[in-house]
């Protein structure tokens, strides 16, 4: 299939040249974000666990987002189906989970309430509210040093 | 705000696709029953306006805030 390039502006990257088919749509917007629907995944070309949730038609929009099994390998988040039915998902392949990074006083933090669960095939993502007891911000410094602690 | 009463087991509908039923009340504690369509998210607000206040902060977050996290990835 041929694909066709768009050159979206960002505030952070400069233009950034990506293919339409890439961008990912999220038709609820994100609790906050709601005017911004229509995202592309940035991938920094160093390897790094942090990507960037870019915000197509907002310039200064963009999500840092990690995988949060990266940080938490035993991590999962309840769902209500009637939620995730939306996404069409249907195999766990083409599912995608990435959680927000924030920076709070003590640190940085991941917020494993509300993971973006997107569709890889369909490109389609919504931000889902876990029914999970989970932190908004889970502070990474204290969490992770600690759990490390523990497994050495 | 429109107020209306209603005992346990009864409903509203809202719109024509919207219906909260009140399926227990127990002292000050009341369960709510929401059938609505998948489109439509239902959320506990104060869990849903955190939520919100955390993805407007993070959408503030510069790429050398996550400098850690790289560091982090490498080691």
């Amino acid at each position: 299939m041929l694909s066709r390039m768009m050159r979206i502006d960002t505030v952070r990257f400069g233009c950034v040249d990506v293919r339409t088919q890439d961008v990912i749509v999220f038709p609820l917007g994100i609790p906050g974000l709601e005017n911004c629907r229509r995202w592309v995944l940035l991938t920094p070309p160093d390897g790094s666990t942090v990507h960037w949730l870019q915000c197509v038609d907002q310039p200064e929009t963009a999500l840092a987002v990690v995988n949060p099994r990266h940080f938490l390998p035993t991590y999962q988040a309840r769902m209500s189906r009637r939620e995730l039915d939306c996404l069409e998902l249907r195999t766990a392949d083409e599912t995608r989970v990435l959680v927000t990074v924030n920076r709070t006083e003590r640190g940085l933090a991941l917020n494993l309430k509300a993971p973006l669960v997107i569709n890889r095939n369909r490109r389609l993502g919504r931000q889902m509210i876990s029914n999970s007891d989970l932190p908004v911000q889970y502070l990474l410094e204290e969490n992770v040093a600690e759990a490390r602690r523990k497994t050495a | 705000m429109l107020v209306l009463s209603r005992q346990r087991d009864e409903s509203i509908i809202i719109n024509d696709n919207v219906v909260v039923t009140i399926v227990d009340i127990r002292g000050d504690k009341v369960r709510l029953g929401i059938e609505a369509p998948q489109e439509v998210p239902v959320h506990r607000r104060e869990v849903y306006e955190a939520i919100q206040r955390e993805n407007r902060r993070a959408a503030q977050l510069a790429p050398q805030d996550t400098e850690a996290l790289r560091r982090e990835s490498k080691g």
